[in-house]
C-alpha cells in the first residue's frame, strides 16, 4: 500500500520537474478534452431532437400495431379490438405512465388524394385532434389555418408539397379514394382546413391528417386503429419500456395479435442515420486522440530516456524493473488523467455557458434540410449524460495506459551498470 | 530559410534523436492521413448524395414549361396546349456539349389495381430507349425488363408489386384523371419490376410508355411535362442549364431549364457547408498536432542547450539560431509529409477504387430523399491533399516558433559555465 502512494509521490515529483514539458503535454489533452465532450454533447442532443422529431412525425418512440402492418400499411391488418385493450391497458401501469408523454390512436392507409388537378398518392393518419395536437409535431409546423378539432367532420389537415401538387387551397375540397376494410375501392370528399410545412418533403407531399372518425366510417372500420404510437419523455427510455411491454402483453404477442416497435424499427433509416452519426464522431475522437497519444508517447519517452541514470540509481538500490515501469505508468496516468479530467470540466462548462441555448448552425441552412425521414433543426442544443462523462474518462484513462505502455517497457530494460557509467 | 549552413543544420538535427522525430512524424503523418481521407470520405458522400439523389430519377437538368414547377399540373404541358415538337427539342436538348442524354416524361398521378388491391401511384410515361440512359430506373430491374414502346406494359417497383400482390406478366388496370376532365382506364400488363431501394418511391412510380400514358390521360403525342437530362459532371449542369435556356429561346416556346442545384437547393446548401467544414477539419486536427511538434522541438532545443550556446559564442546571431531550428521544424514537415503521403494515398486508392462496404452493420439512410448507402467511399481531392501539406509545413513553423525564440535567448555564458 505504502509503495503504491510512494510510487504515485514520485510520479507527482517527476511531472513538476519538468513542468513546461508536462503543461504541453496536458495542453493538448485538455483542448482535446473539451473537443471530446463539446462534440459528444452537441452530437447527443442533435441525435435526441432528431429521434423526438421523427417519432413526432411518425408513430412514436414505440408503436404498437398488428404484426404484418409495418410491411402491408393495410387496413387488413389493423388491431383487433381485444389487442387494443391489452395494449392500452398494459400502457396504463404506473412504471411506464411515468415516462410517457403521450398515448395516439391513429389509423394510417395509403391512398389517392385528387383534385381537378392531377391525382397524388397519400398517406392518410385519421387522428384524434386532441390527442394527436398533443403528440404530433406536425400541428406546430402549421402556415396556414388551424389543425384538426374535435367535432370536424370533413376536414383534412395537408403537406404544403402536396396542396402544391393538387392545387388546393385552404377550404378547397378534394378526394381521398383507398381500398376500405371490406376490400372496396371507398372516396371520402374532404376540405383543406390547414396545412403545414414540416421541411421534410417525403413528408410534406404524402401525409394527411383527418379525424379518426371521418376515417372510421369512410373504411368502415368503426373505431379500429392501425398503430398506437407512444411518444415517451426520452429516448432513453425505449428499451426499458419496450421490453416491459412486451412482457405484459406476451399473451397477445405470441397469439400474434400484435407487435411492439421501437423507433428503430419503425423507422430504420433514421436509426442507420443516428448511429452512423455517432460512428463519424467516434471515428473523429479516434483521430484526434490518436495523435494526443502519440504526443504523450513521445514526451514519456523522452523523460524516461534522460532519466536513464535516474532509473538506474533507483533499480541498484533495489527498485524492481516491474516498479520502475509501474512508475512510468503512474506518470502518463496521472498526467492524462488530471489533463482530461482539467478538460472533460472546461468542455462541460464551456459548452453549457456558450450553447446550453443550442449551436445555431441556421445561417448555414434553414429549416428546409432534411435526411432519413426528419428535419434537421439548425439548432443544436446539447444534450448532457452522466454515461457519457464516465466514458469519456474511462477513455482517456485508457489513452493514459496506452501511452506509457512503450516508455515504461523501455524502462524497465535499462541496464543498471551501463546507465550509471557516465556523467552525461 | 534554405539558404546558408542553417538549413543543413536544422535537416542534421532532424537525425539526432531518430526516435523522437519518427514519433513525431508519426503524429503529423497520422494527422495528414486523418484530414485527408476524412475530406475524401465528405466528397465521397457530397457525390453519393447528388449521384443517388438525381440518378436515380430526376436527371441533373430538367426542361419544363415556366408554368409547371412548382404544382406539375397535368396540362402545363412544354409548349402550352399546342405542345412542341418533341423529337426536335431533345434532340437540341441532347446536343449540348455537357449534356449525355435527354428524355421526354409524361406524369399522371392514378390509381393501379390488381384487382384484389389497389394503391395510388405516380404514373410516369417514358421513352423506354432514351429513358435507359436518363435514369437508373430503368437498369434497376430484379425481375422481367422495361416496357416496350407503344404497348400496354407497365414496369413497377418491388414495393408497389408486394402490395398488389403481382408479379410479372400479371395484369392492372390504371385508372387516372385526365387533361380534358375525365376519367381515363385501360388493362396493362406487368413487363418487368424495379427496385430503388427506397420505399417510397417503389411503392409509388409506375412507368409505362410515353405514348400509352398520352392515350390514357388525354394528352396529344407533342405534349409533354418534362425533358430529363444527364450531364457528364454535376457540377456542370448549372451552367448547361443557362446555356440551354439561351440555346432553346429561338424556338419559341416558354420553358424553363433547371438544374438539380435549382431544384434541390437543400443539396447545394449541403455541399457548401461541407467545403466549408474541411478546413474546420484541417484546423482542429493540425491545432491538436501543434502541442506535439511544439513538444518535440522545445526538447530538442533544450538538450542542445550549450552547443547553442557554443554557437553563439563563436557569434552566429540569434536570428540564424532561429532560422536553424526553423528549418529544422521543416525539415521535419517535409518528412513528416512525404511519410504521411505514403501512407496516405493507399488508402485512398483503396477506400476510391473498393469502397468498404458498413452495409453488414449500418442500413441505407437518407440525405434530402437520396438513399446512401454506407459504404466508405473517398473521392480524389488533390487541391485539399495540397492544401493540407501547407497545412502541415505551417503547422510545423507555428510550432517551433516559441521553442526557436527560446533557443534565441539561451544565455551563453552562464550555460557554458555550467548553470
Amino acid at each position: 500500500m505504502s509503495r503504491a502512494i510512494i510510487l504515485v509521490r514520485l510520479a507527482l515529483r517527476n511531472l513538476r520537474r519538468q513542468a513546461r514539458r508536462s503543461a504541453i503535454t496536458a495542453a493538448a489533452m485538455i483542448v482535446g478534452g473539451a473537443l471530446m465532450i463539446f462534440s459528444l454533447t452537441i452530437g447527443d442532443g442533435g441525435h435526441e431532437d432528431w429521434i423526438r422529431s421523427g417519432a413526432r412525425m411518425g408513430s412514436g418512440h414505440i408503436a404498437i400495431q398488428a404484426p404484418n402492418f409495418q410491411k402491408s400499411r393495410k387496413i387488413d391488418d389493423r388491431l383487433a379490438a381485444s389487442a387494443r385493450g391489452a395494449a392500452v391497458s398494459a400502457l396504463q401501469s404506473p412504471s411506464i405512465t411515468e415516462h410517457t408523454l403521450a398515448v395516439v390512436p391513429q389509423l394510417a392507409v395509403v391512398g389517392l388524394a385528387s383534385s381537378p388537378t392531377g391525382a397524388r398518392p397519400a398517406q392518410i393518419i385519421g387522428v384524434d385532434p386532441i390527442a394527436e395536437a398533443e403528440f404530433s409535431i406536425l400541428d406546430d409546423k402549421l402556415v396556414e389555418g388551424r389543425y384538426l378539432e374535435p367535432d370536424d367532420r370533413l376536414a383534412a389537415y395537408v403537406g404544403a408539397g402536396l396542396l402544391e401538387g393538387l392545387d388546393l387551397r385552404l377550404g378547397s375540397r378534394f378526394v381521398l379514394t383507398a381500398q376500405d376494410a371490406d376490400g372496396e375501392i371507398a372516396g371520402q370528399l374532404v376540405r383543406v382546413v390547414g396545412v403545414y410545412r414540416s421541411g421534410v418533403p417525403e413528408i410534406d407531399q404524402v401525409v394527411i391528417h383527418i379525424p379518426l372518425t371521418t376515417a372510421g366510417s369512410w373504411l368502415r372500420s368503426g373505431d379500429d386503429v392501425t398503430t398506437i404510437a407512444v411518444l415517451l419523455e426520452s429516448s432513453d427510455r425505449v428499451e426499458r419500456t419496450s421490453q416491459k411491454l412486451n412482457r405484459e402483453l406476451s399473451a397477445e404477442i405470441e397469439a400474434g395479435d400484435l407487435t411492439v416497435l421501437s423507433w428503430r424499427e419503425a423507422m430504420p433509416v433514421l436509426d442507420a442515420a443516428v448511429r452512423i452519426d455517432d460512428l463519424g464522431n467516434y471515428v473523429w475522437q479516434g483521430i484526434m486522440f490518436g495523435i494526443i497519444a502519440l504526443g504523450i508517447v513521445n514526451t514519456v519517452l523522452m523523460s524516461v530516456l534522460y532519466r536513464k541514470r535516474e532509473f538506474g540509481l533507483l533499480q541498484a538500490l533495489g527498485f524492481t524493473p516491474r516498479q520502475t515501469g509501474g512508475l512510468i505508468v503512474t506518470e502518463g496516468i496521472i498526467l492524462t488523467f488530471v489533463s482530461g479530467l482539467i478538460g472533460i470540466a472546461l468542455g462541460l462548462f464551456l459548452t453549457w455557458y456558450f450553447f446550453r441555448d443550442g449551436l445555431d448552425f441556421s445561417f448555414a441552412w434553414d429549416e428546409d434540410w432534411s435526411f432519413s425521414g426528419i428535419a434537421m433543426d439548425p439548432v443544436f442544443v446539447p444534450l448532457f449524460r452522466t454515461t457519457r462523462v464516465i466514458q469519456s474518462l474511462v477513455f482517456l484513462f485508457m489513452i493514459g495506459i496506452f501511452a506509457s505502455i512503450y516508455p515504461a517497457y523501455r524502462a524497465t530494460r535499462i541496464d543498471v551498470a551501463e546507465a550509471m557509467k557516465f556523467e552525461r | 530559410m534554405a539558404s546558408g549552413p542553417w538549413w543543413r543544420i536544422g535537416w542534421r538535427n532532424i537525425g539526432r534523436n531518430r526516435r523522437r522525430t519518427l514519433i513525431t512524424a508519426a503524429g503529423l503523418a497520422f494527422g495528414y492521413l486523418a484530414v485527408v481521407v476524412l475530406i475524401g470520405l465528405m466528397d465521397g458522400l457530397t457525390a453519393e448524395m447528388i449521384e443517388s439523389g438525381t440518378g436515380v430519377l430526376s436527371g441533373q437538368l430538367q426542361v419544363h414549361d415556366v408554368e409547371y414547377r412548382p404544382e406539375r399540373k397535368i396540362y402545363d404541358t412544354i409548349g402550352g396546349r399546342d405542345g412542341a415538337d418533341v423529337e426536335r427539342l431533345v434532340r437540341e436538348i441532347a446536343a449540348d456539349p455537357v449534356v449525355e442524354a435527354a428524355a421526354p416524361r409524361v406524369f399522371a398521378g392514378g390509381l393501379v389495381s390488381s384487382g384484389e388491391s389497389t394503391v395510388a401511384g405516380i404514373l410516369m410515361g417514358v421513352d423506354p430507349e432514351l429513358e435507359a440512359e436518363v435514369s437508373s430506373l430503368m437498369n434497376g430491374m430484379v425481375r422481367g425488363r422495361a416496357p416496350a414502346a407503344a404497348t400496354n406494359e407497365i414496369l413497377i417497383g418491388t414495393e408497389m408489386a408486394r402490395q398488389l400482390e403481382v408479379d410479372v406478366g400479371d395484369e392492372l388496370i390504371l385508372v387516372a384523371p385526365a387533361a380534358d376532365g375525365s376519367m381515363g382506364n385501360d388493362l396493362y400488363t406487368v413487363s418487368g419490376v424495379y427496385q430503388s431501394g427506397m420505399a417510397e418511391l417503389d411503392g409509388s412510380y409506375a412507368v409505362v410508355p410515353i405514348g400509352t400514358l398520352q392515350i390514357l390521360v388525354a394528352l396529344d403525342p407533342g405534349r409533354i411535362h418534362e425533358i430529363a437530362a444527364t450531364v457528364t459532371d454535376p457540377w456542370m449542369a448549372p451552367e448547361a442549364a443557362d446555356r440551354l435556356t439561351a440555346g432553346l429561346s429561338p424556338l419559341g416556346l416558354e420553358v424553363e431549364v433547371a438544374a438539380w442545384t435549382e431544384l434541390r437547393p437543400e443539396m447545394l446548401d449541403y455541399a457548401q457547408l461541407a467545403d466549408g467544414w474541411r478546413f474546420v477539419v484541417i484546423f482542429i486536427v493540425f491545432a491538436i498536432a501543434i502541442f506535439g511538434v511544439a513538444n518535440t522541438m522545445l526538447m530538442a532545443t533544450y538538450e542542445r542547450r550549450r552547443e547553442i550556446a557554443v554557437m553563439l559564442a563563436l557569434g552566429t546571431t540569434p536570428f540564424s539560431i532561429v532560422r536553424s531550428v526553423l528549418s529544422e521544424a521543416v525539415a521535419l514537415g517535409i518528412l513528416s509529409l512525404a511519410f504521411g503521403a505514403a501512407i496516405t494515398f493507399p488508402v485512398m486508392f483503396w477506400f476510391h477504387n473498393a469502397p468498404p462496404d458498413l452495409s453488414w452493420i449500418y442500413g441505407d439512410y437518407t440525405i434530402f430523399g437520396a438513399l446512401i448507402r454506407p459504404r466508405l467511399r473517398v473521392e480524389y481531392n488533390f487541391a485539399m491533399a495540397l492544401w493540407t501539406g501547407v497545412a502541415l509545413l505551417i503547422t510545423a513553423l507555428v510550432a517551433s516558433l516559441y521553442p526557436a525564440a527560446r533557443a534565441a535567448r539561451v544565455p551563453p555564458a552562464d550555460t557554458l559555465s555550467g548553470l
